[in-house]
């Protein structure tokens, strides 16, 4: 896109601002602040036992015979847990005490519902009333609708709002409109006729994609690669959060996902090839962090809605279960261990029984990175481990 | 209560209506055919409907790779809706592939997909039991979910979790134990024929394995005994909230995104008293009152989007490379057919917006009326383009003013990328 077409492209926007809702004009001033947290999804059901592994306990290797990561393949942390060879792309960040793991994280009366879990992490509610998700709070609180933004094709429950929907951009690259020659002013004024209903909600959809795009595609050449991101999905969509935290477009938050980590028969060789899509595409981000002088100021903050069973199914594989670990990244994290390890011989139906509640860890970041009240926006006092340094 | 009847004959704003939801649009003069019509007649004809399907210039089988036939096939899918005089069987197969998932992430064989498919148009209007039956012994079902792993003393609990959780009664109307139990009814239920990446072409078919079958004594949602896969399937798809939930996707589909307890409740009544028959079911939904009251409430999917599109326009003169090239853009807007993201399928409504999937809306908008977009959805449609009427795209018999003074080309473009295109 050339100047000339990005200043008609702003005017557009300009043009179509009249009638939004008032949150709009207060977000300027209220969306300051230069830190960025990024959630990365594993979406599917990641099995925490084999990606942080306790290869000290006999129990581990007796309830896995065929899926357990053997002894000496596991890439030690501590005497007693590691990590799973497909993260050696990590293992750096873990010596320089930039990697931390939480274990045991869950919630009360778990759920073995894929979308039942993940709408609980996404909302952060575990008796499932509310319909917003907390990244969407966090939009709210702040009143700017592009303060958070997910990369990926569609807008997961995490970042619904009440009032907005945030973006989801599929890719940097492709977010710009490129109107043809001459429909510029009917089409202003076919967008700008008064609506009701849904086609109101898509008026508004419509313009505020106006304005986000027009803003992204201003900043986007404040970036230049500072790393080689592998060939993958996932790592496309890194290598665009990090575009757009160079590109200074005041994001607080920024959310991708990663899957499927659904493993019920074969686990190992869908689960090995996950995770080492997930290190290497970590590895080259913050890499690329450090080129842009932006380490000190992103966090990322990994989740999967539940892990898996203790015991390996008959395919190989593990079917659902409950309480599993999340990691941190990045230079402001306190690196280690966070939490227990579960204890594998005094089980709930199968499964680990969770011992610190994913909200508190929501909490840190909430308080502590993104300066904002966690209790506001996630109903409730939540402590957890202190993973932020 | 049950839905209420509407009796008053169908406008041409009726006509419209009724075709944009049951048969992704629809040309000018096919909604002017159905004014003064009562709306019984209307659904009614809507609902008969072949299982022979068209002839297809596409060969799957051909490909020399399973990625290559999946393309094929799904482009095959998408001209037959695009084409077929009975689009209303094509929409109902798009909304049952939407219920009883699968993916083609895991279902690579043909004849899986090709039998899949078959099933959810042949038991579109049959009673719900018989298409669960059906449509969960399909290889394809057993090889999404697992079941083909599921053996007596070693169950795989994948199919029998999403038995009840998304196929029947839902979260919150069975116990951990019946997922267990169900599992174990479901043991021994495979499918036969090759499996290899290279056997993509080869026949699957369902089969019975009585020696992994456990014909022990199960407890499953309430009912005692030496129960198999049918028993269970019966038994879920017979569950009182089995109704609920085949109501509220049929509300999702035909009336509204919006939850209406209300309106629900009246279908769920009009599906109880037809004992579960589809056919009577939607005969009642598409002649009533609550139908013809709830108007642009639907968001548009990426393929009601396009073959709306299309269907309006009256285009029957696509060439194949533009289907293959269209049926890649639903996957880029967001809904890849036989691929959703997860096993519960697309959830729809405003999740179908934002703001990558509304500039990608009007891209393809412009490739396909204005034909020179330089980009990724360059669909190399013709030059000329026949102007759908208002009517015929935004279901209004008055053109939008802004849109007065332009030419044929960009009054389409812009219509399809209003927000009232959007809408069914």
């Amino acid at each position: 896109m050339n100047r000339r077409d990005f200043l008609k492209l702003s005017a557009l926007a300009v043009s179509v601002t009249s009638g939004m809702p008032g949150f709009l004009a207060r977000a300027a001033a209220t969306a300051g602040g230069d830190k960025t947290l990024v959630v990365i999804q594993l979406t599917g059901g990641n099995d925490g036992l084999n990606t942080l592994i306790p290869y000290s306990n006999g129990a581990y290797y007796a309830a896995r015979p065929n899926i357990a990561i053997g002894k000496k393949d596991v890439l030690n942390l501590t005497a007693d847990l590691g990590m799973h060879p497909s993260l050696r792309a990590l293992s750096k960040f873990w010596d320089a005490g930039q990697l931390g793991w939480l274990e045991n994280i869950g919630y009360p009366n778990p759920n073995r519902s894929h979308f039942a879990s993940m709408a609980i992490w996404h909302t952060a509610d575990p008796t499932q009333a509310a319909s917003d998700g907390w990244i969407g709070r966090i939009a709210e609180t702040i009143g700017d609708p592009f303060c958070a933004s997910n990369i990926g094709n569609a807008t997961p429950l995490a970042l619904q709002a009440k009032q907005f929907s945030l973006p989801s951009i599929s890719s940097v690259d492709s977010y710009q409109l490129k109107l043809p020659a001459g429909l510029h002013d009917p089409f202003t004024t076919l967008l700008n006729a008064p609506r009701q209903g849904e086609a109101e909600y898509l008026q508004a959809a419509t313009k505020q994609m106006l304005l986000n795009t027009a803003k992204v595609q201003k900043n986007l050449s404040k970036y230049r690669s500072g790393a080689v991101y592998p060939d993958s999905k996932f790592a496309a969509s890194l290598q665009d959060i990090a575009r757009l935290i160079a590109g200074g477009n005041g994001q607080r938050v920024l959310y991708t996902s990663l899957g499927s980590f659904d493993t019920h028969a074969g686990q190992r060789a869908e689960q090995d090839d996950l995770l080492r899509e997930l290190a290497e595409g970590l590895a080259a981000f913050q890499a690329d962090l450090d080129v842009q002088g932006l380490a000190d100021k992103v966090v990322v903050m990994g989740f999967s809605e539940f892990g898996r069973r203790v015991a390996e199914n008959a395919s190989a594989g593990t079917d659902h279960g409950q309480g599993s670990v999340m990691f941190v990244l990045g230079k402001s994290v306190k690196g280690g261990i966070h939490g227990d390890s579960p204890d594998l011989e005094n089980l709930a139906d199968g499964d680990i029984r969770y011992k610190q509640d994913f909200r508190g860890v929501y909490a840190n970041a909430l308080d502590t990175w993104l300066n904002l009240d966690s209790k506001e926006i996630l109903g409730g006092k939540f402590d957890g481990p202190k993973w932020l340094s | 209560m049950p839905l209420t009847p509407r009796t008053t004959p169908l406008t041409a704003t009726d006509a419209a209506h009724l075709l944009r939801r049951t048969s992704f649009g629809a040309t000018e003069a096919q909604i002017r055919a159905l004014v003064g019509q009562t709306p019984q007649a209307a659904a009614a004809a809507l609902l008969v409907f072949p299982t022979t399907t068209l002839d297809t210039p596409f060969k799957p089988a051909e490909a020399v790779a399973p990625y290559a036939a999946i393309k094929l096939f799904q482009a095959a899918w998408l001209r037959e809706m695009v084409l077929t005089p009975y689009p209303l069987r094509e929409r109902l197969a798009l909304m049952w592939s939407n219920h009883f998932v699968i993916g083609t992430d895991k279902v690579k064989n043909l004849s899986a997909l090709d039998n899949y498919l078959s099933v959810l148009r042949g038991h579109a209007l049959s009673n719900f039991t018989d298409l669960a039956l059906a449509a969960v012994k399909t290889p394809a079902v057993m090889r999404y979910l697992d079941n083909d792993q599921n053996k007596k003393g070693k169950p795989n609990e994948n199919l029998g979790r999403e038995l009840l959780e998304l196929y029947t009664a839902g979260i919150g109307n069975y116990s951990e134990a019946d997922v267990k139990e169900g599992a174990r009814a479901l043991t021994g239920w495979t499918f036969e024929g090759k499996r290899g990446p290279k056997d993509f072409a080869d026949p699957q078919t369902f089969t019975f394995n009585a020696k992994q079958h456990d014909g022990g004594s199960k407890t499953y949602l309430g009912k005692t005994g030496n129960f198999g896969g049918d028993d269970i399937v019966r038994l879920a798809a017979g569950h009182p909230s089995t109704a609920e939930r085949v109501a509220f996707k049929l509300w999702r589909s035909f009336v509204s995104d919006a939850p209406d307890a209300a309106g629900q409740a009246k279908l769920t009544e009009t599906y109880r008293q037809s004992g579960g028959d589809l056919r009577q079911t939607l005969q009642a939904l598409l002649s009533s009152q609550e139908f013809y009251a709830s108007r642009s409430s639907i968001i548009r999917s990426p393929t009601e989007f396009v073959v709306g599109a299309l269907r309006s326009a009256g285009r029957t003169d696509i060439d194949e490379k533009t289907y293959l090239n269209l049926s890649g853009t639903l996957a880029r807007l967001g809904q890849d057919l036989l691929h959703p993201p997860t096993v519960k399928g697309w959830d729809g409504g405003r999740e179908w917006i934002n703001d990558s999937t509304l500039l990608l809306r009007m891209q393809v908008a412009a490739a396909m009326t204005l034909g020179n977009q330089k980009g990724k959805a360059q669909t190399k449609m013709a030059d000329t383009v026949p102007e759908p009427s208002a009517l015929a795209l935004l279901g209004s018999e008055k053109m939008p003013s802004a849109l007065a003074k332009l030419g044929s080309a960009q009054r389409t473009y812009l219509m399809l990328v209003s927000p009232e295109y959007q809408l069914i």
